[in-house]
């Protein structure tokens, strides 16, 4: 007797879904190209003005976020691969394929996500290694270059790519939630871009309690070695993104299993 | 085995599906007719899982979808609305859903072939034509081999040769002992490749059986051409019949039988040139069984004109 359907079958099925459309392809290019080439513009420019630089940005200067710094705008493009992973399956109708097929709704969302975390962890910690390399590899000579053979450096570069890695599940329990590319991509925007603006017209000491939780600021913290004092430590911030991931997934779980397809 | 048990859908205050209750038999093609609007895409999706009913249920053999260990081997469905990504190639599509059923990808290339697809099988989707897209949806409902299958609107998009092809096809797949149930809108089409035919209108079952069976039980009308034709309408309407003219110069005659009419032309020593028993059609079956039941009746066919 053949096996039943499983989360490795659902798993593989999904694996198929996810490399045969193009978004997924032109995502992950997106994503290669702004983190090496935001980063690359980044290194570049401070290693021309570096001389010029205050002494207080120099004794405070962090090869490592700042050789990571196009991790920043690579986060939209992942958020909008996990989105559309979702999404695009209610906009095309092909979700009620899917769910023909593997009818036990929590297998399908768990097949998505083992697909997602994987394929997006494993891009994300070689392109968050080689922006690294390339970042200290554009200072040295100039600027004071980081090594990876320093605990807090290389935990640094490994955490930006569980960041991008977590903020495509982010991406993805939105859609679950959502199920509108469109109204997913703004509000996934809206949270990365809109909610820090809000927050920096709050009054100083608002500003201080509240900005540390915004999930770009989680990122920071994640990639720096030696996050400032009004940021949490990349273990806590690491902690509560993890939290955010977890509870957006389980509402989007909940309605996913609740809701007609 | 397919069962509707008490089946009821309400979304909102508004009730697609009514407390059906009917079985789907091997064996046969089951046509599922109805008007637009009247709870037959519901239906089918309420049987494979995916809508979830106020009341009642949808079985397979005693089960409900979700429990079925490989869904695509027990059930295939063509559904009404797309259900493809227009990004990905057709091979693409069907390979993602035979791995989760795990079905060799063998059975891929061989769907592929009998749907006659094979050759654009990895071109994407959104290049296909209606017709195409239905083969699609074949070649995807026949993935698993499944002893029951079910085609919503099937001929919908496709050409005369098509409709040809997919008629016989059902009778194959009855021939073989599964279960076909296949919905539609229209008659015609049914009355051709359903042997059983199950009516609702507006979510509530109307009738269920052979074509022959729906169709005896309207009374038919009688044909007649005579010598004196407005003498004999008068001796029909005198003994309870209605008559109709018709445009080329015969009476419809409602009420009576053949014999009845002969017998009433030859007292009155009236000449019958012609008297034609006329069975109701399955069309006027199903008007007369829906009337009330259409959801978007339209008033008249005249377009309006503007002022």
């Amino acid at each position: 007797m053949a096996r039943d359907v499983t989360l490795a079958s659902a798993s593989r099925a999904e694996w198929i879904k996810f490399r045969s459309v193009r978004s997924t392809v032109l995502g992950f290019i997106t994503t290669i190209l702004l983190t090496l080439g935001i980063s690359a513009l980044i290194t570049s420019v401070i290693r021309g003005h570096w001389t010029t630089m205050d002494p207080l940005s120099r004794l405070t200067f962090d090869p490592v976020s700042t050789s990571l710094g196009g991790t920043l705008f690579a986060q939209f493009a992942v958020g909008v691969i996990g989105a559309l992973f979702i999404t695009s399956e209610y906009s095309s109708g092909s979700i009620r394929t899917t769910l023909a097929a593997v009818p036990q709704r929590l297998r399908v969302v768990a097949a998505k996500a083992l697909v997602l975390t994987v394929s997006m962890f494993i891009v994300a910690e070689v392109l968050s290694f080689v922006t690294f390399l390339m970042g200290q590899a554009i200072f040295a000579g100039v600027v004071p270059t980081a090594s990876l053979a320093t605990g807090a450096v290389l935990r640094s570069v490994i955490l930006a790519g569980v960041y991008l890695t977590l903020l495509t599940l982010l991406g993805f329990a939105l859609g679950l939630i959502l199920r509108q590319s469109a109204a997913c991509i703004t509000v996934f925007t809206s949270l990365l871009l809109v909610v820090p603006i809000i927050v920096f017209l709050l009054p100083q000491s608002w500003q201080d309690a509240f900005s540390k939780y915004e999930p770009s600021a989680l990122g920071r913290a994640m990639m720096s070695t030696t996050p400032p004092s009004q940021m949490f430590t990349a273990g806590t911030a690491t902690v509560i993104l993890v939290i955010y991931v977890a509870v957006a997934a389980i509402v989007g779980s909940i309605l996913f299993l609740r809701r007609d397809a | 085995m397919l069962k509707i048990e008490h089946l009821t859908k309400r979304y909102g205050d508004v009730v697609a599906v009514d407390d059906l209750d009917f079985e789907v038999t091997p064996g046969v093609v089951t046509g599922f007719l109805g008007p637009n609007g009247s709870g037959k895409s519901t239906t089918m999706r309420i049987i494979l899982g995916l809508d979830r009913p106020t009341k009642g249920r949808a079985t397979i053999d005693g089960r409900v979808y979700a429990e079925l260990r490989h869904p695509l081997r027990e059930v295939g469905a063509l559904l009404e609305a797309k259900a493809v990504h227009p990004g990905r190639s057709a091979r693409n599509h069907l390979l993602a859903m035979a791995a989760s059923n795990n079905i060799p990808s063998s059975r891929v290339d061989e769907v592929l072939e009998f749907t006659g697809i094979a050759s654009v099988a990895t071109k994407r989707v959104a290049t296909y034509s209606l017709g195409m897209n239905q083969r699609l949806g074949i070649a995807a409902a026949l993935l698993g081999d499944p002893q029951i299958l079910l085609f919503d609107e099937p001929v919908n998009g496709l050409d005369p040769e098509g409709i040809k092809w997919i008629r016989d096809f059902f009778r194959t797949l009855a021939k073989e002992g599964r279960t076909v149930f296949v919905s539609s809108h229209l008659m015609s089409e049914m009355a051709l490749s359903a042997d059983q035919i199950i009516v609702i209108g507006r979510g509530r079952f109307i009738a269920q059986g052979s074509v022959d069976e729906l169709t005896a039980d309207v009374a038919g009308s009688v044909l007649v051409r005579s010598s004196d034709q407005e003498r004999l309408a008068a001796i029909v309407r005198s003994r309870q019949g209605t008559v109709h003219d018709r445009d080329d110069r015969a009476l419809s005659v409602g009420g009576l039988t053949s014999d009845e009419v002969g017998e009433a032309a030859f007292a009155a020593g009236i000449t019958l040139y012609e008297l034609t028993p006329q069975r109701a059609s399955l069309e006027e079956v199903f008007m007369g069984l829906t009337a009330d039941a259409v959801q978007y009746a339209s008033a008249s066919t005249e377009v309006p004109r503007g002022a």
